[in-house]
C-alpha cells in the first residue's frame, strides 16, 4: 500500500456501529471518614485479588482501628452476583456496608 | 467491573484497584453499563501475582488514594455525568483512494491490521444480495459496547473483509450464535486468555460457498474460510467495540483470532455429522461456535483404533475441547465400532487429572495458597469431534477453559442453523466458480 497509488476514489461507509444511549448515573456520595465505617472488601475470582485486598484491610486498619471489614467472595468467573444464586447474599452485604474496595486480581 | 457498578447501584461508594494496564478497560466496562465516573486506582502489583512482597509494595504506594476516592466529595460530572449523544456513523464518512481509504479505517482502529476491500455504497448492496433481511434490521447487539449488528453494518464488515455475499446467511447466524449467553463471549472476547472464536460449519452450506473441509483446513487460501472469520474479527471489534489492549486484554494474543474456520468433511466421515449429533436435520446448514485459545497437533504412535484413541487422550482437551480428526483415522475407529461419543467417552474417561497444585516458587514468600479446583474428568459433552483434514496422519485439538463439567464458567458449544435467503440458488450459482486453480510446476 505505498506505491502503487490509483486514481479511483471511493466513498466509503462506516463500519462502526450505533449503540442505543444509555442513561448515564452518578456515582454515590463518598463518606467523609473512614473511621468506624463498615468497609466493603469485594474480590473477584483471580488469585490476586484476596492478597489484596488482606493488605488493603491491614493497611486500613493501622490507619483507622475502628473501622470494620466485611469480605464478600464472588465465587465465579466474571458473574455479576445480583444474576446469581448469591443474589440476595451480595444484596445484603452491600446493603450493610458503608464504602467497598474492589479488587480484580489484575 | 459490572459487580463493582452494582455496588455503587446500591448507593455505596466503591473504589478498584486494578493493575494499570486494565484500568481504561475498567472504566470502558463501567462506561458500558452506564457509570463512566466510577472511581478507578491503577496500581502496580503484578496480574495473578502471588508473591507477597509484590502485593505489599504495589498496594502500599495506592492507600492514600484508596481513602481519596472514599472520601473527596463528587465532582458535579461523578454526581450527574452529562447525557451520551446519540450516535449516529450512516452514510458516506470519506472518500478517497485506495491508499487513503485504507490508512483512514486504520487510523481509527477499524482494520485487524491487513488491507481493506473500500465498502462503498455500490460493494455494500452487493453484499446485501446475499440475505433477504432488510438493511436496517437489528440481528443482535454485540458486547461489551452493545453495538447494533444491522444487517448493513455486518455486510459492510463483511466487504471489507473480501467475504462474497453468499457468506452474509452465515455471518448473521455467527453473530447471533457468539452472542448466545451459553458461549460466555462476555468472558472470552476480552479475557486475558487470548480466546479466538472457532466456527465449524456443515450442512449443504459448505459446498455451496466452498468451505475448505480437506487439506489445510486451517490454512490460509480458502476464501469462504479466510474471510468469514476474518469478517467476524472486524464486527466483534466494530460493532461490539472490543478493540486489541483497550478492551481485549488477551495477553499475547491470538493468530486465531484472523481466523479459525472449518468445515466438517460430511463427505468423507462414517459419522453422523456434527449438528445431526446437536439435533439439526443433516440437511440443515449450521455454524457451531466456541472460543479455544490453543491448536495443538500430534501423530498417533500406531494407526490401529487403539493408537489413534490414545493419541487423542494425549492431546489433553480437558475443559472445551474441539478435536479435528482426519477422515482415514476417524474410519479406522468407524470399522472397529467406535462412535464419536464413544471415542469421547474413552477420552474422558482415560484423561489424567491436572495437579493439585503447582511447586513452590524457588525464592520469595508467596501468599497462602487458594483452594485447590476439583479433580474432574473432562466431560464428553464438552467435546466434539469433526472430521476434518487431508491425506496424512495428524490429528489436532483446539481447547477452551470452563465446559459443562468444569462448571466454572458453565459455557457450552452453541449450534445455530444458518438460515438462506429465498434465491440461494441463483446466488451460489454466480459466486461458486470463485475458486483458485493453481499452476502446475
Amino acid at each position: 500500500m505505498t506505491s502503487n497509488k490509483s486514481n479511483s476514489q471511493y466513498e466509503v461507509l462506516s463500519p462502526w456501529a450505533e449503540v442505543d444511549p444509555i442513561p448515564l448515573r452518578g456515582i454515590s456520595p463518598r463518606v467523609t471518614n473512614l473511621a468506624g465505617k463498615k468497609i466493603g472488601l469485594f474480590r473477584n475470582f483471580k488469585r490476586a485479588a484476596r492478597p489484596i485486598l488482606t493488605v488493603v484491610e491491614t493497611k486500613l486498619k493501622e490507619r483507622f482501628p475502628t473501622t470494620e471489614f466485611s469480605w464478600f467472595d464472588s465465587t465465579g468467573n466474571n458473574v455479576l452476583e445480583t444474576e446469581t444464586e448469591n443474589k440476595e447474599k451480595f444484596t445484603a452485604w452491600a446493603k450493610g456496608i458503608d464504602a467497598a474496595v474492589v479488587a480484580v486480581g489484575d | 467491573m459490572y459487580n463493582a457498578v452494582a455496588i455503587e447501584d446500591f448507593g455505596k461508594p466503591m473504589v478498584v484497584l486494578t493493575n494499570q494496564g486494565f484500568a481504561t478497560d475498567a472504566r470502558s466496562a463501567a462506561s458500558s453499563k452506564g457509570m463512566r465516573g466510577i472511581r478507578v486506582i491503577p496500581e502496580t502489583v503484578p496480574c495473578e501475582s502471588n508473591v507477597q512482597e509484590q502485593i505489599e509494595t504495589g498496594v502500599s504506594a495506592v492507600m492514600d488514594e484508596i481513602i481519596t476516592a472514599l472520601t473527596k466529595p463528587l465532582t458535579a460530572e461523578e454526581k450527574s455525568p452529562k447525557p451520551m449523544k446519540a450516535e449516529k456513523s450512516s452514510g458516506i464518512i470519506f472518500k478517497g483512494s485506495l491508499e487513503e481509504v485504507n490508512r483512514f479505517f486504520y487510523q481509527r482502529g477499524w482494520t485487524d491490521g491487513l488491507p481493506i476491500i473500500p465498502p462503498t455504497e455500490e460493494a455494500v448492496a452487493e453484499m446485501l444480495t446475499g440475505t433477504d433481511l432488510p438493511a436496517d434490521q437489528v440481528v443482535t447487539k454485540v458486547i461489551p459496547r452493545m453495538g447494533k449488528a444491522t444487517v448493513e453494518k455486518i455486510a459492510i464488515n463483511a466487504v471489507m473483509a473480501g467475504a462474497l455475499p453468499t457468506y452474509m446467511p452465515v455471518l448473521i447466524a455467527a453473530s447471533q450464535a457468539v452472542m448466545d449467553r451459553k458461549t460466555r463471549f462476555d468472558v472470552f472476547e476480552v479475557s486475558t486468555g487470548s480466546w479466538a472464536p472457532f466456527f465449524a460449519i456443515n450442512g449443504p452450506v459448505r459446498n455451496d460457498i466452498r468451505i475448505n473441509c480437506s487439506s489445510g483446513v486451517l490454512s490460509p487460501g480458502d476464501i469462504a474460510n479466510a474471510t468469514i472469520g476474518r469478517a467476524m474479527g472486524l464486527i466483534i471489534k466494530n460493532i461490539g467495540g472490543a478493540r486489541k489492549a483497550v478492551e481485549d486484554m488477551g495477553v499475547l494474543g491470538n493468530p486465531g483470532k484472523y481466523t479459525l474456520v472449518v468445515g466438517e468433511y460430511e463427505e468423507e466421515s462414517p459419522w453422523e455429522p456434527l449438528h445431526v449429533e446437536r439435533g439439526f436435520k443433516k440437511e440443515d446448514s449450521t455454524l457451531t461456535v466456541f472460543f479455544p485459545n490453543t491448536f495443538f497437533q500430534s501423530i498417533p504412535g500406531m494407526t490401529d483404533a487403539n493408537g489413534i484413541l490414545r493419541a487423542l487422550v494425549n492431546l489433553r482437551g480437558g475443559g472445551m475441547a474441539c478435536y479435528l480428526l482426519i477422515p482415514s483415522h476417524a474410519k479406522i475407529l468407524s470399522r472397529e465400532g467406535w462412535t464419536k461419543r464413544k471415542a469421547k467417552e474413552f477420552i474422558s474417561e482415560n484423561t489424567p487429572a491436572p495437579p493439585l497444585s503447582s511447586a513452590p516458587p524457588p525464592g520469595g514468600q508467596r501468599t497462602p495458597p487458594q483452594p485447590a479446583p476439583p479433580r474432574m474428568k473432562p466431560d464428553p459433552d464438552s467435546m466434539i469431534i469433526v472430521v476434518a483434514g487431508g491425506p496424512g496422519a495428524f490429528m489436532a485439538v483446539l481447547t477452551s477453559a470452563g465446559g459443562r463439567g468444569m462448571g466454572a464458567f458453565g459455557n457450552d458449544f452453541v449450534t445455530k442453523k444458518i438460515e438462506l435467503p429465498k434465491n440461494w440458488g441463483k446466488l451460489v450459482a454466480k459466486y461458486k466458480n470463485i475458486a483458485p486453480t493453481y499452476v502446475r510446476y
